[in-house]
Order: structure tokens, then sequence, then C-alpha cells
């Protein structure tokens, strides 16, 4: 397999600002601080083809072996455990994402015909999922090498087809996450993973994609489980967790209602008194007024 | 027409079910929240957001299955879960969530007073066996290990007490779900003032104690406009899941026992006297001021069978785990009786009754070349089920019973309500249909009961027909005998091994 290195100056990338570098490496001589522990604001997939690397990321040490994938997020730490490369054939790439938040919001950029909500519910997947490894993903592999010969062989639509197959990989990367996390077996737990994760994030604006890719189902059998295991659609038990979580704020008296009605996801206070109403027959203001009694 | 309304506060779960005055159920419907597991040993639930699943589930099922074919709601009757603690501060406000039976913080303030002459005491006088999972133990925790929640608790709650405090405005807490906590004497239906004392609490922490069959104060106005109910609808505070699984499964007086087979499980019978047991093995709970339910609890019942699945079942579709347990108990049925000779014990989650040791661990033994899956599926099942028998042997030191009506979810597969039949050599009643109705049944038997539809609880567990019945092989009962000879020597057998391997545990 022959070497191959693409950086920014080259004139291949031009048509691709997102693509910082693409290459693929073959190491034979162990170079001292050849690899070093560094952050960088924008995100790494790092694919292995052959050998073993010893690696460390954001401080935890991971070993690699053919067909793993690390994905290293802007921000994070990343090196050989060493500070060196070890003997071996690596495949990588550097890319600009136009915005990645700590709440999981993410835009690829132009480039991508990925919508609004399938990138933050990619974003989010990768935030929550801590580990940064995946193991035995060969079809990465085979993405990464088809990505290389369209910048060889340039063939007619060979722009779009590169984009497509990073899309492809992004795709199979959150897939692959929800996948290994749950094990599809276990309902119950998935479900309550899910529902911490909600309840860490109560002010995000909760879609049932979201929700169904974090468990890793479709969104039909997602809610048809979730109907199943709560009595509840996806959206309900979300309303009985904003709800519950708001009344307790409402028994604290240091707490503005449409603060509170902000912090637990509803996007006004109208919204919130008008549901908080309909449950249980109060509105919030009446609800703390008969809740929080004078000593 | 009228109906009842019965709500089970149950371990994972809401349970509503509307019944017509001749018991025939006009509907159920079901609304669950999860268990926190901050740390290993802690199961926590939020109270807010069961008494919001409540709400929503009641209103719902209220607009959907009532109102809407003109039923009018005569009164609405609570059972729940036992064992739960919930503190809540001077103005009623919970402080945290509430610690849950399966809880296990307490293990050393337990094993402290059970060794000793007082917790012995104890247990004559509250018919609580001393163990992590009785109120007693956790608010003693609390005392010792979280001193600023202790100290800012006005009372101890159950969530049943928050739920019907937070719908009526009155703390109450019913003699039966008193009776779970082992601090209320049973005999003379008062706080008993050694388990207090060894708590660190007085009488006034607590709620006030009333019958099952007592109605609080009405529905808070804003929420008879909200479920649409009318201010005579009678609120009964009612009894304890448990207690009210055996009177819904019509077990009254001598020769009847009844098997609950959920999660978790147990073997109860009830009767007017206290059983009791040298060595503390078995529960006596209060139903009415006159009658008890006296049993042994197990840890490990579907809960263990469902782990089974989930490592070594087929998936054909994700999360489908119950096409896999069922072609599991298919496979188990091609194996003879005894698993050629493979015998499981099912502690996986340590065991109460009748061994009470949390330390026990799960067992595959005598294990050969020649045994395949389908021998383990089946050990597994017939594991189960041995400890259940050995809950019934230890309860027939005291009473002896003829039939066992079972209920629970894993009762309702043919396959285990009939190997419950060989195992115990007694015939098994279920009903029809029901799974895990018996709890709702018994909340409608003792509404119907208070609204003077039977003249007292004996003749309402009279009324429950139980046709479908099987009946046990003798041939399958010696075989099975055989292995729980071996099954109930290995589970004493071990116990320094399974401390010893508990300890390795501990440290991984």
């Amino acid at each position: 397999m022959n070497q191959y290195f693409l950086t920014k100056e080259c004139k291949e990338l031009h048509a691709f600002p997102h693509i910082i570098e693409f290459a693929l490496k073959k190491i034979d001589t162990i170079q001292f601080d050849s690899f070093k522990k560094e952050t960088s604001d924008f995100l790494r997939l790092y694919y292995v083809i052959d050998g073993r690397f010893d690696w460390m990321i954001e401080q935890q040490r991971h070993i690699l072996y053919p067909g793993d994938i690390a994905i290293i997020l802007p921000g994070q730490s990343f090196g050989g455990e060493k500070d060196l490369l070890d003997i071996g054939t690596l495949s990588w790439m550097h890319l600009e994402l136009q915005q990645l938040e700590r709440n999981g919001k993410i835009a690829m950029g132009k480039w991508s015909r990925l919508s609004d909500s399938e990138c933050r519910t990619i974003g989010r997947i990768l935030l929550i999922n801590h580990c940064s490894v995946l193991s035995r993903l060969k079809e990465a592999g085979i993405i990464f090498q088809s990505i290389q010969s369209e910048f060889i062989n340039q063939e007619v639509g060979y722009a779009a087809r590169i984009n497509q197959l990073i899309e492809e990989l992004f795709i199979l990367i959150a897939r692959q996450f929800t996948g290994q996390n749950n094990s599809r077996r276990d309902f119950p737990q998935t479900f309550l993973k899910l529902e911490q994760a909600l309840r860490q994030n109560l002010s995000h604006q909760w879609s049932v994609e979201e929700m169904a890719a974090l468990v890793g189902l479709g969104t039909t059998a997602f809610s048809e489980k979730v109907k199943s295991f709560t009595g509840f659609s996806p959206l309900n038990y979300l309303i009985n967790i904003r709800i519950s979580e708001a009344i307790k704020l409402l028994k604290r008296p240091d707490v503005h209602v449409t603060d509170i009605a902000l912090d637990v996801g509803f996007y006004s206070s109208q919204h919130f008194a008008t549901t908080f109403k309909k449950l249980t027959g109060y509105t919030p203001s009446e609800f703390r007024k008969k809740n929080i009694l004078t000593d | 027409m009228d109906c009842i309304i019965t709500i089970e506060i149950g371990t994972g779960a809401i349970r509503v079910a509307a019944f017509d005055l001749n018991g025939a159920m006009l509907g159920s419907s079901k609304g669950s929240y999860p268990t926190f597991h901050a740390k290993p040993d802690f199961s926590e639930q939020d109270p807010e957001q069961i008494f919001i699943t409540m709400l929503y589930i009641l209103k719902n099922f209220l607009n959907e299955k009532i109102h809407a074919k003109k039923y009018t709601v005569l009164c609405i009757c609570f059972s729940s879960a036992m064992h739960s603690v919930l503190p809540i501060d001077k103005n009623g406000v919970p402080i945290g969530n509430a610690i849950v039976w399966s809880d296990n913080r307490a293990k050393k303030e337990s094993d402290d007073l059970k060794n000793s002459a007082l917790g012995n005491a104890l247990y004559k006088a509250t018919g609580t066996p001393i163990h992590p999972m009785s109120p007693l133990n956790k608010i003693t925790w609390l005392k010792n290990n979280d001193k600023d929640r202790f100290a800012a608790t006005k009372k101890f709650l159950s969530i049943k007490a928050y739920i019907i405090e937070q719908l009526t405005g009155e703390y109450v807490a019913d003699y039966s779900v008193a009776s779970a906590t082992g601090l209320l004497n049973i005999h003379t239906l008062k706080w008993e003032g050694d388990a207090l004392k060894h708590a660190g609490v007085t009488k006034e922490k607590m709620a006030d104690l009333v019958s099952v069959f007592y109605s609080p104060a009405k529905l808070k106005k804003e929420y008879q406009t909200s479920f649409g109910l009318h201010d005579k609808v009678k609120i009964i505070v009612g009894s304890s899941d448990g207690c009210m699984a055996t009177l819904g499964a019509g077990v009254w007086g001598d020769g009847k026992a009844t098997v609950t087979l959920e999660e978790s499980g147990a073997v109860r019978v009830m009767g007017e006297r206290v059983l009791q047991d040298k060595k503390q093995r078995l529960f006596n709970y209060i139903l009415t001021e006159k009658d008890y339910v006296s049993g042994g609890p197990t840890n490990n019942a579907g809960s263990v069978f469902e782990w089974f699945a989930k490592q070594f079942g087929d998936f054909k579709k994700a999360f489908e785990l119950e096409d896999c347990i069922e072609n599991l108990i298919d496979e188990a049925g091609r194996v003879p009786p005894g698993a050629a000779g493979l015998i499981f014990l099912p502690y996986l989650q340590g065991e109460r009754a009748p061994i009470w040791n949390a330390n026990a661990k799960g067992v595959y033994f005598g294990l050969n070349i020649k045994h395949e899956r389908r021998h383990f599926i089946r050990a597994t099942i017939e594991g189960i089920l041995y400890a259940f028998f050995s809950i019934g042997k230890t309860l027939e030191e005291h009473r002896s019973f003829k039939s066992l009506s079972a209920n629970g979810t894993f009762a309702s597969y043919p396959f285990w309500t009939q190997m419950m039949a060989d195992i115990f050599n007694k015939p098994v009643h279920i009903k029809p249909g029901s799974g895990s109705d018996s709890v709702a049944y018994g909340s409608f038997l003792l509404s119907a009961t208070e609204i003077g539809l039977y003249k007292n609880l004996h003749e309402a567990a009279q009324s429950v027909k139980l046709p479908d019945s099987f009946l046990p092989q003798t041939q399958n009962h010696n075989i099975y005998m055989k292995h729980y000879r071996i099954f109930e020597k290995l589970s004493v057998k071990l116990f320094d091994e399974f401390e010893a391997i508990a300890d390795l545990q501990q440290d991984d």
C-alpha cells in the first residue's frame, strides 16, 4: 500500500475547505516525539490498518488494533502513550466542523446535506459517549480507502463522492456508538441511560428522532417500545420528567416561575402554565402558594 | 353504572384499574418510573415523578375508560410496595428521593441489630425480619450517615403516604404498610417504642396510624376538577401490594397459600394468628386489625430468569425480551425434570427467606461434559422454583396448606406453573388471564367490603373462583425432591464460601 499525504496546501484539497489533512502512513521505524499529546480545535479520526498503537486520549489509555478507529473531538488531548507513533499503518483525517458545542450542537458546514436535527443528534451521540474508540469497525477502513482512491483518480463527480463518504463515516460512527453502548437486549437498562441523559439536559428541546438515535432504534420502533414499557409516548414521558422537576423547583421559594419553565425545557412560561394546569389542576403560581407554608 | 378504581403504586410502575361492582375488570392502564442507583447499594425513586405519573395515568384513564362510558366512580383504593422511606421537611417537601425496598445501604445497621437481643425482641414485636429493606434500618442509617437530612426531617413517610397527602392534605399510615416498617408493634397496633428509640425518632415523626379501610379527607378541589370527580368519591388508603395479592388470590384461612412470581417473589398465607419463627425467617404483616399475612420473600424470581435470557437467549429483534423468554421456556420443555443432574442456586441478588443471607450467590452445580445449553435453561427455572419451595417448607413448619394459588407475570407461563405444582406436590390454581392483576383484585375486594358489598374480607376472599388448576405429577415430584435435597444442603453448606466470594467481589 502506497503512502499518501494531503495537507491544506495541496491543490487536491482546495475544493474541500473542511478537510485539513488526509493521510495514509506506514510507520516502520520508531521516532521519539513523533506523536506528542496535543489538543486541537478540529476533529480527528484515526483508523488502524496494521500494527498495534498505544495511545492516550483525554488522559485515558487505549490500545488499538487493526480495524479500530479513534474519534477525537475538538478540545480533547490525543497522542502516543510515549509521545511516539508505534510501528504499523494508519489512515487519518482532520476535519474542520463549522460548530460543535458542549450541548452537542454541531454544524458540519455547507458541504454536508445532513439536516440540522440529524447533525444535532450525531453531535449529542459523539459527546455522550465518553469512550472515544470503536473497535473492529472494518467498514470505516473501507470508507477511508474509497476516499483515497477518489482523491487519486479524480473521476467525474469525485468531489461530491468524497463528501458523501465523509457523511457516511459520521453516520456509521454514530450508529456504531449507540449499538456498542446498548446491548439491544436490556431495554429497561437502556431506557434508564436515556432518562439520565434527558435529565442532565432538560432545557434542551429533545425530539423523538434524537432520543431514538441515542437508544439506537428507528423512531417507530422506539416509540412503540417506550409506550409499552412506560405507558407513555416518548414526548409525554419527557413532559412527565419536566413537570416533576418543575414541582421540586416550585417548592423552593427562591426560583422564578419563568426561570423554572425554561430550566425544565418549556419554551415559554405560558406553555409551562398550560401544561402544568392541565395535569395538576393548578397554575404554577397557585401550586407554589399552596405548597410554601409560612412558619 | 357504578365502578371502583384501584391504584397500585408498585416498584416500577403505577397501575390503575377499574372494576364494576361484580368484580369484572373494565380496563387498566400503567405508567412506569425509574429506580436510580446513585451507588451500587442505593435504590431510589423520585416522589414527584411518581406523583405526576399517577396524575397523568389516572386522568387519562378516567377520561378514556370511565367518563367516556358514563361510569360513576364510587371509590378509589390505593395499594403500594412495602418498605419505602421518604423524609419530608417542615413544609412537607421531600428531602431527596424516596429510598425503596430493594435499597441495601443499611446492611451494617441491619447486621448489628440482627445479632442482638434487641433485634430478636423487635422481630417478635414488629413481625418484620431484621433486614436492610426495613425502614427501621433505613432510618437508623440516615441517623448515622446523613445527619443533616435526618435532622431536617419532620416526618418519615412511605411513598403511598406522600401521594395520599398530596391528593388530600392528610398524613396517614395504614396498619398494613406500617407493619412492614419494623417500627410497628403488630400485637398492640401502636408504634413500637424500642424500635423508634433505636432509630432515633419519636412517634411524632411518623404519620398517624389508620385502618386499611380508612377514608381520609376529600380530594383537594383542584384534583376533583382535574379528574372530573365529584366530592363524594371515597378515597380508601388501602394496604400493601403483598397483602392485596394474597387477598386477591382468595387465600383465606387454613389450607391455602399464594405464590407471587414477579421480578421478586413470595409465598404467603393469611390467618388470625402471628407465626413466631424462632429463626426469624418469616414476616407477619397486618391486613386488618384481625388478620395477618405471613410468609417469606425471595429476591430471585423473574429477575433471575430475565438475567439468564439477556445473557444467553437469542434476540431475533432488538429488545424483544418476551419472545426470547418464550423460546427459552420452549427449549427447557425438551429436557426431562431434573435437568440431567444440573442444579442451580438462584441467589444472584443475595437471598431473603429462608436463608436470609445477603452474601449468597448464584451457583451451577453438578456440571458434566454432556450438559447442553438447554439443560442450563431448565436448571435455571428449577432452581428458581426450588427457592420458592424452600420458603413453602419453612411456612409449613407453622401452618400446612393443601393448594397454592399463583399470580405474577411468570405464573402466566403454564410450564412454570406445572413445574411449581410438581415441586410442591400440590395443585396450583391460577386465575385465567390474571397475570399480575391479583393486587388490583385484592384492592377491589377490600373496597367492595368497605362499601358493603361483602360482609367481611373473609366472604370477599371466598368469592374468588380459581378454575384453572395444574395437578401435581408424583413421578416428577419424586425426581425433583432428589435434586432438592442437594439444593437445600448446598444453600447452607456454602455459607463460608459465599462470604469469601462476596468479599472478593466487593473489591472489584
